[in-house]
């Protein structure tokens, strides 16, 4: 009887990790974009130095200007760490301009000039000149990208990302289905208006 | 003196299946979450080291979903239930010297990542769990697995 319970009871959490069932992490406010009472509510796991990311940041811009209201994205961190040396440290410098309330700006610089940082042998320049660009404090985004909480929020939405099975990006989470890559999140935007609709 | 009995009986349930009940959600919510999340809790307090953290936290949360199943099914009902007060003990040491440490542990790690009340207050709380803990072992075996199958020893 004791086996049964314990056999069951493992089964059931592995189906309910799988099937996304387990308590949320919100993205940070400054990577949240739309209302929470949004009909279609989209999580992206995404990766500054990944080139189909690029494309799906400027798709999820058209979605959240064509939608409005309609649609909510949370923008989270996935980092791939075996081949882009510096993604992590894209993330830390993103959050960090988002504390000083340009996120979506530095975030755009990174993902324009990829090419440039992504796979430089040395810390590319680039993260200093976005932020005087931006008219950052980059003493204060630099403390910030150091500190144990912004680095613990990162790895934690990597944590969870592989729980969820990510194993690639762009991935999302549209109404906790998934889909990967620009073009599954392009065919599954075709469904929006329909979703829209029910809910009013 | 029948009276008295069933309702002695009545609080061991009762108290079994809250604190079965408890250890389950504790432990569901956590294993539903990244080990990850649980490790920073458990690093917060000072004992262990990173590495030390991560292995308890994926192994406490299943430890304490398994525990709670058995309890308020009542199977091995005195272990589950000697084992989740082995537990409340364990956390309430680790709550006091974080507590005497004044150590700025923001959650508790106790169900999952959210908030937690301030130490002293889980620290109570975590003694009315543990004072559960004594109906539960001790006259715990109304309506329980054991006791239908006719093991009431266990």
């Amino acid at each position: 009887m004791a086996g049964i319970i314990i056999f069951v009871s493992t089964v059931a959490v592995l189906l309910a990790r799988q099937l996304n069932l387990g308590p949320e992490r919100p993205a940070p406010g400054f990577r949240t974009f739309g209302s929470a009472a949004a009909p279609i509510h989209i999580q992206e796991y995404s990766d500054f130095a990944c080139g189909a990311c690029r494309t799906a940041a400027g798709k999820i811009e058209e979605l959240l200007e064509l939608y409005g209201e309609g649609i909510q994205v949370q923008l989270k961190h996935y980092p791939l760490l075996d081949i882009h040396p510096w993604s992590l440290d894209a993330a830390a410098y993103a959050d960090c301009a988002g504390e000083q309330g340009k996120f979506k700006e530095y975030a755009a610089l990174l993902f324009e000039s990829q090419e440039k940082w992504a796979r430089a042998a040395e810390k590319p320049e680039e993260f200093e000149a976005f932020s005087r660009g931006l008219n950052l404090d980059w003493e204060k985004m630099q403390s910030c990208a150091a500190a144990p909480d912004t680095q613990k929020r990162i790895r934690l939405e990597l944590a969870e990302a592989e729980m969820k099975g990510v194993n690639a990006t762009p991935t999302f989470f549209i109404n906790g289905k998934r889909a990967v890559g620009p073009a599954q999140l392009a065919e599954q935007a075709r469904n929006f208006y329909k979703l829209i609709k029910k809910r009013h | 003196m029948k009276d008295k009995t069933t309702a002695i009986n009545t609080a061991g349930l009762i108290a079994r299946l809250l604190l079965g009940g408890l250890f389950i959600y504790a432990g569901a919510v956590k294993v539903l979450a990244p080990a990850e999340e649980f490790a920073y809790a458990i690093e917060t307090y000072k004992v262990t080291g990173p590495a030390l953290a991560l292995r308890a936290a994926y192994i406490i949360p299943w430890l304490e979903l398994y525990a709670g199943l058995l309890l308020a099914a009542g199977i091995f009902t005195r272990f589950s239930a000697f084992l989740c007060g082995a537990m409340l003990v364990f956390f309430e040491l680790l709550l006091a010297q974080a507590w005497l440490r004044g150590l700025p542990v923001t959650s508790c790690g106790c169900f999952g990542s959210g908030g937690s009340n301030s130490l002293p207050f889980e620290f109570l709380l975590n003694l009315f769990f543990l004072a559960l803990g004594y109906p539960a072992f001790r006259h715990g075996l109304f309506f329980s697995a054991d006791k239908g199958m006719g093991r009431e020893r266990s």
